[in-house]
This record gives structure tokens, sequence and C-alpha cells, in this order.
């Protein structure tokens, strides 16, 4: 397993810290069971990939997977810490608009609060 | 994209080019394979068999080959060559036959032992109780070593025959009358696995035993139940106790082994009692007839530890044959799908079309097909995310459902917008692909459509340009809208497709390719070989992570 995930709560919203690869298989498994547990107990998830080295095609897949299934139930899900690699691929898939992404750790956090509010 | 068969143990009758030989010494027990003759035996180092044993002549026998047929000879031994007891000087060899070589019943080699099946599973098991067990020993120690040997060996594929064997073995340690072996299903309901009398008949109603004490034996913590129903009035008031006269009833639940090992001589270790339960075995007499109060309970111990870890075993080996056929249907399922892979490249005036797929040793998703059509030639490129079965299953239904669309005349955009409808409806979850579909005309019109793929490289003059056109992926987002792009070529200009194992191939330090290779490469060779050539010089030894396909579309006007 080249993946480990951290959850911690900063200012009520749940961030989860990704370190190492993103990949088909069990990482991308341990990601989406991570992220869908969450889900169970909170709307608000705020998911740093800076540490994360690479995401291939099936990591990308989780990703828009577990992205996409918690809009519809109504949870949010914002992005912080990508790499030129992952926006790069964003960026070709044409997924880069599909994301909520920022450029910190603060700007997440108010966007929450603004929503929240 | 490739779909490599995984070759299947070597184990399959028929297939194997070498027999195996097993050889017994005692607990010990190891495989040779006979890999070549004269596979010689004795007590000289030199052998390829050496028996340290002063009853082995130094020279002491040949394995030979003739004609595809082995034979063992022997070397004018002192003590004499034995196949299945028999002294011989020359005899052809069968599979299961069993050698011995001046010692006998200490140390043997099983020739080339088979899978059992249902007919010689039993003779094989009492083969081996039957022969190495001196008259000392003890009920115990036979039941043991009987147990043991067919443990150890592994033939016994057919668990219904060591199901029966097992209550033979412990009706006569017993000396009950009847004795049934229950197994537990999936659901944690017990069946009737098999049953037989003292006889050797087949019991196959279960309904005249004590059931109660079979559940009481079940819930309890004990590793065996015993119930003498003539020192207990609480228990001659159980309805079939009292129906059908039982008089001693013992009930042993066969626990999971928890770690196998390779044992010693000595008595095994019992199973804690919150091991899972596999079943129970269950042994009764009636008052009429014997009495088998007597039994040692070291022996009822042994048959519970024992027993479990043999039907264990069984499930295993019974759990490696059904993996062995599923193999084999893979293997069947990955020759077609490598005929539906298969690409014929249309011949059209106008244009040329290559591709080239180097796969990695995992199974990828990546697949191209052309199709030549009324509108023009088409080819289409498409990465299915993951790798494995999964990858290739959804790259053949992709595959499929573009290819009839694309000879109806359909649109490339209502193309990928059907595939992706049908892989969202289907909800197959976080499988998705990136695809291009390119279609050019006779008159050099293209036009294409990118579906979240690497943009495609458009060679004219040995200048690359990499549209910036693309779409979202197919498969990921039910919602997504798909357009496509066109410009003009000029006779020889080309459209260079790639999947990103191109770009991504890694070399030893970790960089990847990158389009600035892949673009220097492109615009000064139109040979798909040189690309990947290049890919291969600068990987150095570094393998392969996802395969890599390059097509090229040449426009000769």
């Amino acid at each position: 397993m080249t993946l480990k995930i951290e959850t911690r709560t900063a200012d009520g919203i749940t961030v989860v810290s990704c370190n190492g690869r993103i990949v088909f298989g069990e990482e991308a498994t341990a990601l989406r069971d991570t992220l869908k547990k969450l889900l169970g107990s909170t709307k608000r998830i705020l998911l740093n990939l800076a540490g994360v080295t690479y995401i291939d095609s099936g990591g990308l897949g989780t990703l828009v997977g577990v992205y996409s299934s918690a809009r519809s139930a109504g949870a949010d899900i914002k992005l912080i810490g990508l790499g030129q690699r992952l926006r790069d691929v964003l960026q070709i898939t044409k997924l880069a608009t599909v994301f909520e992404v920022y450029d910190n750790e603060q700007q997440a956090l108010a966007a929450f609060q603004r929503g929240a509010a | 994209m490739a779909f490599h068969p995984i070759p299947g143990p070597a184990s399959e009758p028929g297939s194997v080019a070498f027999p195996s030989l097993v050889y017994v010494q005692g607990n010990d027990q190891r495989s040779i394979t006979l890999d070549h003759t004269p596979f010689t035996v004795g007590r000289k180092v030199d052998k390829d068999l050496v028996v340290p044993d002063p009853r082995v002549s130094r020279d002491h026998a040949l394995i030979l080959s003739e004609d595809g047929e082995f034979y063992v000879v022997d070397q004018g031994s002192k003590h004499g060559t034995f196949v299945n007891g028999e002294r011989v000087q020359r005899q052809k060899l069968q599979r299961n036959d069993r050698l011995e070589f001046g010692v006998r019943d200490v140390a043997y080699i099983i020739f080339h032992p088979m899978h059992a099946t249902s007919n010689t599973a039993r003779e094989f098991l009492s083969q081996i109780s039957g022969i190495h067990i001196s008259t000392e020993t003890t009920d115990l120690e036979k039941l043991t070593l009987f147990l043991e040997a067919a443990r150890k060996l592994n033939t016994v594929g057919v668990l219904d025959e060591i199901l029966v064997t097992l209550i033979d073995v412990t009706l006569k340690l017993t000396r009950a009358e009847r004795g049934y072996i229950f197994l537990k299903d999936e659901q944690g309901k017990l069946h009737l696995g098999a049953g037989r009398n003292y006889k050797g008949e087949p019991l196959l109603d279960d309904k005249t035993i004590s059931h109660s004490t079979l559940d009481e034996a079940m819930r309890a913590n004990s590793e065996f139940l015993i119930t003498d129903t003539s020192q207990s009035l609480d228990l001659a008031g159980r309805q079939s106790i009292v129906a059908f006269d039982l008089r001693t009833v013992i009930c042993i639940p066969l626990r999971k082994p928890q770690v196998q090992t390779t044992r010693g001589t000595e008595v095994p270790l019992a199973t804690p009692p919150t091991a899972e339960l596999l079943g129970a075995l269950y042994v009764d007499s009636r008052f009429a007839s014997r009495d088998i109060t007597s039994v040692s309970n070291d022996i009822l111990r042994a048959i519970a530890t024992e027993a479990a870890s043999l039907i264990e075993n069984a499930r295993l080996v019974q759990a490696e044959e059904a993996a062995r056929r599923y193999q084999q249907e893979l293997s069947i399922a990955a020759s077609i799908q490598q005929k539906l892979m298969a690409v014929t490249i249309p011949e059209v005036p106008f244009a040329k079309l290559r591709g080239r797929n180097l796969s990695c040793k995992e199974i990828g998703g990546d697949f191209f097909d052309a199709v030549n059509t009324d509108d023009g030639l088409a080819v289409v490129l498409a990465d299915v995310s993951g790798k494995g079965v999964s990858a290739a299953l959804l790259a053949n239904t992709l595959q499929g459902m573009i290819y009839s669309q694309l000879t109806a005349g359909m649109p490339l955009p209502e193309i990928v917008a059907a595939a992706n409808r049908f892989f969202t409806h289907k909800h197959i979850g976080e499988k998705y692909a990136t695809l291009i579909i390119a279609r050019i005309r006779r008159d050099g019109e293209l036009e294409y459509v990118n579906c979240g793929h690497i943009p495609p490289l458009l060679v004219c003059n040995q200048e690359v340009i990499r549209p910036a056109h693309g779409n979202l992926p197919v498969g990921l987002l039910a919602d997504a809208t798909y357009e496509s792009d066109r410009c003009s070529l000029h006779p020889g200009d080309r459209l260079v497709l790639v999947t990103d194992g191109v770009t991504e191939a890694e070399n030893a330090r970790g960089d990847f390719f990158e389009d600035s290779r892949l673009e220097a490469v492109a615009a000064k060779s139109s040979t798909l070989e040189d690309i990947f050539s290049a890919v291969a010089n600068f990987c150095g030894g570094t393998p392969l992570n996802d395969d890599c396909t390059v097509v090229e579309l040449l426009y000769t006007g």
C-alpha cells in the first residue's frame, strides 16, 4: 500500500490528507472507503492532495466517482494541494471544471464557511 | 491491447512434461521433478536420490525413460526394488505406483501422484494406511498416521471420499454402530455430508440420530461430547434417544485448524474451542448392540483434531481444483478477447493507417480499431481506466458499441454520447475510458472527437500541432456533452494518437517520457518503430507500467 490517509478536523470541516500514490487497486479502494465512511457522518470534506506523488487513471476514476456521488447526496468535497501533474491531467480530461479546487486550506475553509452561512 | 492468459498450475494430468516423484521418509515428504533420466537411486552420495540407509545398496536402482514410458530398473541391489509391494527387476511405472528401495515402509516414492479421482482416492488412502503400520501400533497411532499421510500427500481431491473414509476409520476405532459427518454451509447450517454404518453401508438419512446431542455439541466448547443414556435420566427423556433406542452418542465438533504446520510425531495440540466450526462428527450405538463408552478420550481428541484438518485440507484441494477450472475458462475468454481485439486495417487509396501496441505485464485497457465507412476511414484509440479483466471487459463492450455505430454512419459526437450514457446508466462504478475517434475523408477533411484523451499530434511539415479541443472522458459523468473538431489535412500530413502509457513511460529516475519528447520524435520520424525505440531508449531497462499504443494516420491524398 503506497497511500497514507490522515484525517483531522479544522473549523468543523473534516480534512483528509493523502500522501503517496492514488492508483488503481488497494490505494484507490482505501481512499474511496475512507471518504465514503466519512460521508456517513459529515457533509463537508476538504481533500488535501499535496502529498500525492502520482495518480493514475484508476485513481482519477475513484476521485471523480466519490466526488460526484457525494455531490448528488448533497455533500461537498473541495480539493487543495493539486500538483502540476494532476492539474495537467484534469486539464486533458476536461475535469478541471468538475472539481472545486482551492489554492490552500485557509481559502477552502473560508469557502466552506461562506457556503454554510 | 493484450490480454495474457495466466498459465494454470502444472498439475493438470497429461499436460506435464516431466512426471513428479513424491519421496516420503518418515514424517518428511518432498517432491522431486523427474527432469532427467536415468534418475539414480542409492546410498552413494552422487545419486539423484540418496537414501542413507544400510539396507539400500550403493547403486540400488534407476528410473529410465523409453518411448515416453518410465521404467524402474533394479541394479542388482541386495535387498531389492519393490513396486506396489512386489519385488521387481524391471517394471513399467504407472501413476501412483509406490516404489521402495531395500527399506520397506520406512522410505518410499510415489511415482507421479494423480489428483485423486473418486474411485482411487479411497484405495490410495487405505493403501497408505495398510502398508506402513506395524502390528504393535495402537489404534490412535494408526489413525494419526493414516490421516497425517493422507493430508500430507494431498492427493485426496474429493471431499466425499474423505468423509466416508473418515467415518469408516472412526467407526473402527470407536466400535460404534453408525457414523455421520455434518458440514456447515455458508449460511452456518449443518448438512449431512456422509453417513455409514459399521458394515460399510451408506446411511443417507439422519432422522434417527439425536439432533439434540448434535446441537448441544455444536454449542458446547468442549472437544467432544459423550452421552451415555443408561447413566442419565434427563437424557433418556430426549425424544430420539428414547424412540430409537440409542445408548451411546459421541459427537465431535470439527473446528478449523488454527495454524497449518508440519508436525512431528507428537500428538497435535488441541484446537482452541473458539476456532471456527466446520461441522461435526457424530457416532452412536443402540442399547441392543455395542457399548462404546469405553473409547479412550485420546482417540476422540485425535479424531477431533485430525478430522478437522483433513476436511479443511480437502476443502482447500477442492478450492484449488475450482480455481484451476476457472483459470481454464479465463484463458478461453482471453483467446476470444484477443480475437475481438485483433485489428484488420482497411486499405484505402487516400490514407495509410498503422497502429502498434506494446503491452506491459499486467493486462491493460488500451485498444484501437479501424473501420472503413462511407464517410471515410475511421480510427479509434481508447484507454479504459484500470487494468485486468474488468478493464478488458469494458474495452470489448466499448469497442463493439463504437464499431457498430461507426458502420451505421452515426455522427462522432453522438457515438461517444451514446457510449457515455450506456456506461453511466449501467453504474459500472468509477470505470471510464478516455478515447479519440478520428475519421478522415477522401478530400482530406479530418473530423475527430477527443474524450479526455491525450491531445493528438498533428504533424504538418515536421511541425507538431496539439489541438486544445477536448471533452470529458466517457463513462464518468452522466450529463457530459460532446463536441467534435475538424481540420483539413494536406497530403503528407499525419495524425499521431498515443495512450498515456507512452507519455508516462518512466525511466529509472522516475522521470516521464513526457509530451515534449514525444513531439520531438514524432516531428522527425514517420515510423512508429522510431517512437517505440525512443521510448525504449528513454526508459533504459525500466519496465513499462502501462500499455503503450501508438496509431498513425497518414493522409496521402
